[in-house]
């Protein structure tokens, strides 16, 4: 009994010092970023042509950031990044696909000003 | 420690200063060179734990200030350094600060009973070996008072738990030092290094009688330092720091100084008893075989004896981060039990087995 118990001590500590050849997982992120994968949901992108003013988007978003305003012919969607929780529902409601969720994540910002978007689709910007 | 104090008379008389203020400034050099090498011995050590910890779980450890991150602890050291030292309401203000610096200066004379090389021993004294375990289990006062002066219920808790621990596992320790005296014949520590010498290397090793004994001090020194798996008195999920809850700053340095000054001071010690100390691995010095013809073979040689002693200390000191990074907590129940139940009857019956090994080794004397 006493050696069963010495040999899973023996075979515990083997187990912890392989660990030391194995590969890090550490990255050192602002030099090494890492590979997002595909579905990575960061900040959404709008794209005003194929928006046909439903305002799905706004219904569906869980933390009120996406506003949508129609002036005649003038569309214009804004976004609280400093509200958006990248849940993804505004993409995955639109019947369009006209948000799309990037892959850019680096959002970090000193001006919580910068946070606030308004896009329309008279702007050449998108 | 002769060998210091001519050099130092020595070179006082070439300067012409009379060999009184030699004999009475004299200590300082000792002490000096133990605090040195203490902070240095620290930062390597913190940072090696750190690092090596990483390497247990696949992670990089620090690496952003320095190279590889090597000046992480010395930044941490200015941080500590320029904290504010706070006293909680109700302390005991005089016991409060005094209680650092009982920790700190046990960790310090230890640091002095160690031979480092056979000319390098700042207090050689005919019974070090038992002195070293008495001044061993000092910090404990220290650790009690800080528990007890901070006015704090967790820190009482970890005290009063790092006391009974101590006291428990200061028992097992006595009977395999015992074991290795049998073995050695002496308990001058020098002499025990000298004991383990012998026309096959390293065979001469107590390790190898008194294999019981080895594993039996690890376990007791890693409960004596409070480290992980019998970090119960500083148990950061129960107790939040244990007895260091109340001290910042300075105080509190001193507290994770003398830590890993005891840690190193302890793996020295056994690789002292039980791996030759000083002795080399080798047969003869690689000094001798290098600069066989230098006139400066002895320093070469002094100076290799003590890089003997830290490699096998550091290799004891892997072992402990190995056991640090792979085992649990253990629950307070189940540590006494291990060490009433299991260790205490182990180390009698080691002590029994070396003396029978070493009765029909060298027969009735």
């Amino acid at each position: 009994m006493i050696w069963s118990k010495v040999l899973a001590l023996i075979s515990g500590h083997l187990t912890v010092f392989k660990h030391s050849f194995k590969k890090r997982v550490t990255l050192e992120y602002p030099e090494i970023k890492q590979n997002l994968p595909e579905r990575f949901r960061g900040k959404p992108n709008w794209y005003p042509n194929k928006c046909i003013t439903c305002k799905i988007c706004m219904k569906a978003c869980p933390a009120d950031a996406i506003v949508i305003d129609k002036n005649e012919d003038k569309i214009e969607f804004k976004i609280d990044l400093s509200r958006c929780i990248m849940c993804g529902n505004c993409m995955y409601n639109c019947p369009k696909d006209a948000i799309v969720l990037s892959h850019e994540y680096e959002l970090a910002t000193d001006d919580k000003s910068e946070l606030n978007i308004t896009l329309n689709n008279k702007s050449e910007a998108v | 420690m002769n060998y210091l104090y001519f050099w130092y008379i020595n070179f006082l008389t070439n300067h012409h200063i009379p060999k009184i203020v030699a004999d009475i400034t004299y200590p300082v050099l000792p002490f000096c060179i133990i605090a040195a090498a203490i902070i240095f011995a620290v930062l390597i050590l913190v940072l090696a734990e750190r690092k090596i910890l990483g390497l247990f779980t696949q992670r990089k450890g620090p690496n952003r200030v320095g190279i590889w991150g090597i000046m992480q602890t010395v930044a941490d050291a200015i941080k500590i350094l320029c904290k504010q030292n706070i006293d909680p309401v109700g302390a005991d203000k005089f016991l409060f600060n005094a209680a650092p610096i009982l920790v700190f200066i046990p960790a310090m004379i230890l640091w002095g009973i160690i031979p480092y090389s056979s000319e390098f021993i700042f207090m050689n004294f005919s019974v070090s070996a038992l002195l070293y375990l008495s001044i061993a289990a000092l910090p404990v006062v220290g650790i009690i008072l800080a528990g007890f002066a901070g006015n704090n219920k967790y820190s009482l808790i970890g005290a009063i738990r790092s006391g009974a621990q101590v006291i428990s596992y200061e028992l097992p320790v006595m009977f395999v030092l015992l074991s290795v005296v049998v073995l050695s014949s002496s308990l001058n520590l020098k002499d025990i290094v000298y004991s383990q010498l012998n026309s096959i290397s390293v065979f001469g090793w107590h390790v190898f009688p008194c294999i019981i004994g080895f594993f039996i001090m690890i376990i007791c020194i890693l409960a004596e330092l409070n480290r992980c798996p019998f970090d119960l008195p500083e148990a950061e999920s129960e107790l939040v720091a244990g007895y260091n809850v109340e001290y910042s700053g300075m105080r509190f340095a001193l507290f994770f100084l003398a830590e890993y000054a005891l840690m190193f001071v302890m793996c020295a010690f056994i690789a002292t008893i039980f791996f030759g100390g000083f002795l080399p691995i080798t047969n003869k010095y690689i000094s001798e075989m290098l600069f066989s013809n230098s006139a400066f073979l002895e320093t070469f040689i002094y100076i290799e004896q003590v890089m003997w002693l830290t490699l096998k200390t550091f290799i004891l000191v892997f072992f402990l981060m190995l056991v640090r990074a792979t085992l649990p907590r253990l629950s307070s129940k189940s540590l006494m039990k291990f060490s009433w139940c299991i260790l205490l009857p182990a180390s009698m019956f080691n002590f029994i087995l070396v003396v029978v090994i070493k009765y029909i080794v060298e027969g009735n004397p």
